[in-house]
């Protein structure tokens, strides 16, 4: 560290990255093994949208179960494993010295993925919770807290014993998601499963949880991958970086009020529902600052920063949508449609996860230590799981559009409804499909890529452009 | 935020605030939310799903029946539940207090089941329920495995049941296994036909004339 380095590609991989390459792409090949799980059963369920009759003879997979099944494996399989990587990647490199505790990430990557294993059984057979986000049955929630802290502890270690003084956007975000989803977990489980409050009440803690998966966790994972490769790939400093910490703070203390917008109109008190609208329009804010502190990535070039700018826009569409969809006016026609589906994808698949990628496509070339194994299936996927997400995402938004007008008109018919949803249902399916198999693409690239029999011990000249700047000077 | 120590308080602080506001705050309002009772009728309100019929509850939430039908119906003139018969006032907390995994559901793909029991002008009857379990329709899946094909052996069963446009073999009928007739209970027996005070809808004009005096 005290050489100045004198080649670019030897600066770009340290021996930060090559300690911690076992462990983190352990995390990450799960993570794409179960986005294609979840991808499997998520065109079943769609699937079974338009032709019901679909493998309904099966108690296994009847369209609640694989719906479950599905959103638990995309959630908890693809979105933790792959965000923990990058975050702890992260958090390593600014740290500035090689991850601690990596055995620890082993073991609980082992254990984190043996209890999504056996909650995907679970539900499967019948156990799931019927919360939203936390479908998951009682008997492997503990072993997911568990399993969590155990990888969190590495990260957290890395930002406490960092050399530098000072930190950036990036450690707060991936911090923040690695501390707290321990005890948001903890505090779902307790009043949801544990130790049960009664009737709607549940209901209320189980939008809090979601709420709080979505802005403590998901959300944060995803903004620290987005924040530190912001500046690498487009090599300016962060503007407006002095308002990011009042954008951080607005969405760890505003993000988790803003679940009760989907019961309005439900038989809870009436302050739940306000107060996620009142949270929901303070939201806005943290997506200003964002948007000012990230348009950097609208200079950028690379595959990277076309992951990062697409999810950098769905994310904000996301949250402007979401203040919209709040209202009470709009939210009496939205809700139960399959626009609330669209918008859900829109940010759980546009936003989170196309940063994830973006991220993933900067990182596994300086883990592996050798670049992509195939530019054809890396272009492949991006066309295909672009295309893919915008296709769902206009198909069911048009769907519920027509099914809201349907519903709220009492003559209309269910299956006049339904006869309007069909195309749209049908275009979704499509959708899944191309996701599918775009994914697929990934997998198969990103396990030639890591494939030990390429890996070299010396990295490939001409691999790396120069190193970027760090994202602003430290606060 | 170069303080850890202080970072990771404030952190926790943020969550606590708002598990402590929402969580803890609806439970002190609802937590201990009682059955009204009613004299004129000499009992209380809502009564507990009781035997089969409870254990229907729990089919209901492991097939997942609430990826597609919602439990609640929304006050009159928020939306047409009303005017699709789907219950003659809006869904209240105490209607839920003594279930112990409420099913809100949060997708209209099927129609709401709040009051499906209680449904003007007509309820579905057992066998309406039974036979789209069996054979399905072009919405709704057909559930196959909630029923059996037993041999006669002496008596029909009570429980034996003809689905619409299919007869069993000869010698053989259709017998819908013990979950499909808990569900069917179930079911019938969703029925939010008791108005307590707090689901009458204020009335706006009433309450206009009392401001303009």
């Amino acid at each position: 560290m005290t050489n100045a380095p004198t080649n670019a590609a030897s600066a770009e991989v340290t021996a930060i990255d090559t300690q911690a390459r076992g462990p983190l792409l352990l995390l990450l090949a799960s993570g794409v093994l179960w986005l294609v799980i979840s991808g499997i059963l998520a065109l079943i369920s769609s699937i079974q949208l338009h032709s019901p009759q679909f493998l309904s003879n099966c108690v296994w997979f009847t369209h609640g179960r694989v719906q479950a099944m599905s959103e638990t494996a995309f959630v908890y399989g693809w979105a933790a494993n792959a965000g923990l990587a990058i975050t702890l990647w992260m958090l390593g490199r600014l740290g500035g010295q090689s991850l601690r505790a990596l055995n620890w990430v082993v073991v609980g990557t082992l254990f984190w993925n043996l209890a999504v294993a056996g909650g995907l059984v679970g539900i499967m057979a019948g156990d799931m919770t019927t919360f939203s986000l936390m479908q998951m049955p009682r008997y492997v929630q503990p072993l997911m807290v568990f399993a969590y802290a155990t990888i969190a502890i590495a990260g957290v270690l890395a930002w406490s014993g960092r050399r530098s003084d000072g930190t950036y956007a990036s450690q707060w975000y991936g911090v923040a998601a690695l501390f707290l989803f321990p005890w948001l977990l903890i505090a779902a489980q307790a009043v949801l499963l544990w130790m049960p409050v009664r009737g709607t009440v549940l209901a209320i803690a189980a939008g809090w949880y979601a709420q709080g998966a979505w802005t403590l966790w998901l959300a944060p994972l995803a903004l620290a991958g987005t924040y530190y490769l912001a500046p690498k790939t487009s090599g300016r400093v962060l503007p407006s970086y002095e308002a990011a910490p009042l954008g951080f703070w607005m969405l760890i203390f505003v993000g988790a009020w803003t679940g009760g917008r989907h019961l309005i109109g439900g038989p809870v008190p009436v302050w739940i529902s306000t107060m996620a609208i009142v949270a929901c329009s303070m939201l806005l804010f943290h997506y200003l600052i964002v948007a000012l502190n990230l348009r950097v990535l609208f200079c950028a070039t690379g595959t990277s920063a076309k992951f990062l700018r697409f999810g950098l826009v769905a994310y904000l569409l996301g949250g402007v949508l979401e203040v919209i969809f709040s209202f009470r006016s709009v939210a009496m026609e939205s809700q139960f449609t399959f626009m609330a589906t669209a918008l859900e994808q829109l940010g759980l698949y546009g936003g989170i996860s196309m940063m994830f990628f973006g991220a993933i496509y900067y990182m596994v070339p300086r883990l592996a230590g050798n670049a992509w194994a195939s530019g054809a299936l890396l272009s492949g996927h991006r066309v295909l799981v672009m295309s893919g997400v915008l296709l769902s995402v206009i198909a069911l938004a048009a769907g519920g559009w027509s099914q809201s007008a349907g519903l709220l008109d009492a003559s209309v018919s269910f299956s006049a409804i339904f006869g309007n949803l069909r195309l749209p249902l049908l275009l979704n399916t499509a959708a899944q499909f191309v996701l599918l198999s775009a994914n697929l693409l990934l997998l198969v690239n990103l396990f030639r890529s890591i494939c030990p029999c390429n890996s070299s011990v010396a990295v490939t000249p001409g691999l790396f452009r120069q190193p970027a700047t760090l994202e602003a000077p430290a606060l | 935020m170069k303080n850890g120590p202080i970072f990771l308080l404030g952190l926790f602080v943020a969550l606590a605030v708002s598990f402590g506001g929402i969580v803890l705050g609806s439970h002190a309002q609802l937590g201990r939310l009682t059955p009204y009772f009613d004299e004129t009728e000499g009992q209380a309100f809502p009564q507990r799903t009781t035997g089969i019929a409870a254990r229907g509850q729990l089919v209901y939430a492991d097939l997942g029946c609430a990826s597609c039908h919602t439990q609640q119906v929304r006050r009159p003139d928020y939306g047409s539940d009303k005017a699709r018969g789907w219950g003659e006032r809006q869904s209240v907390a105490r209607d839920y207090i003594h279930q112990s995994r409420p099913q809100l559901g949060s997708s209209r793909f099927g129609p709401d089941l709040t009051n499906l029991a209680g449904r003007k002008p007509a309820a579905p009857s057992e066998g309406d329920l039974l036979n789209l379990l069996y054979s399905g329709s072009e919405r709704h899946p057909a559930y196959g495995f909630l029923f059996e094909t037993q041999k006669v052996a002496g008596e029909i069963s009570s429980w034996s049941f003809s689905p619409t446009g299919k007869s069993a073999p000869a010698g053989y009928q259709f017998v819908p296994t013990e979950r499909a007739r808990s569900l069917v209970a179930y079911l019938l027996s969703l029925n939010t036909g008791y108005d307590y005070p707090e689901a009458r809808p204020v009335a706006p004009t009433a309450k206009k004339e009392e401001g303009h005096k």
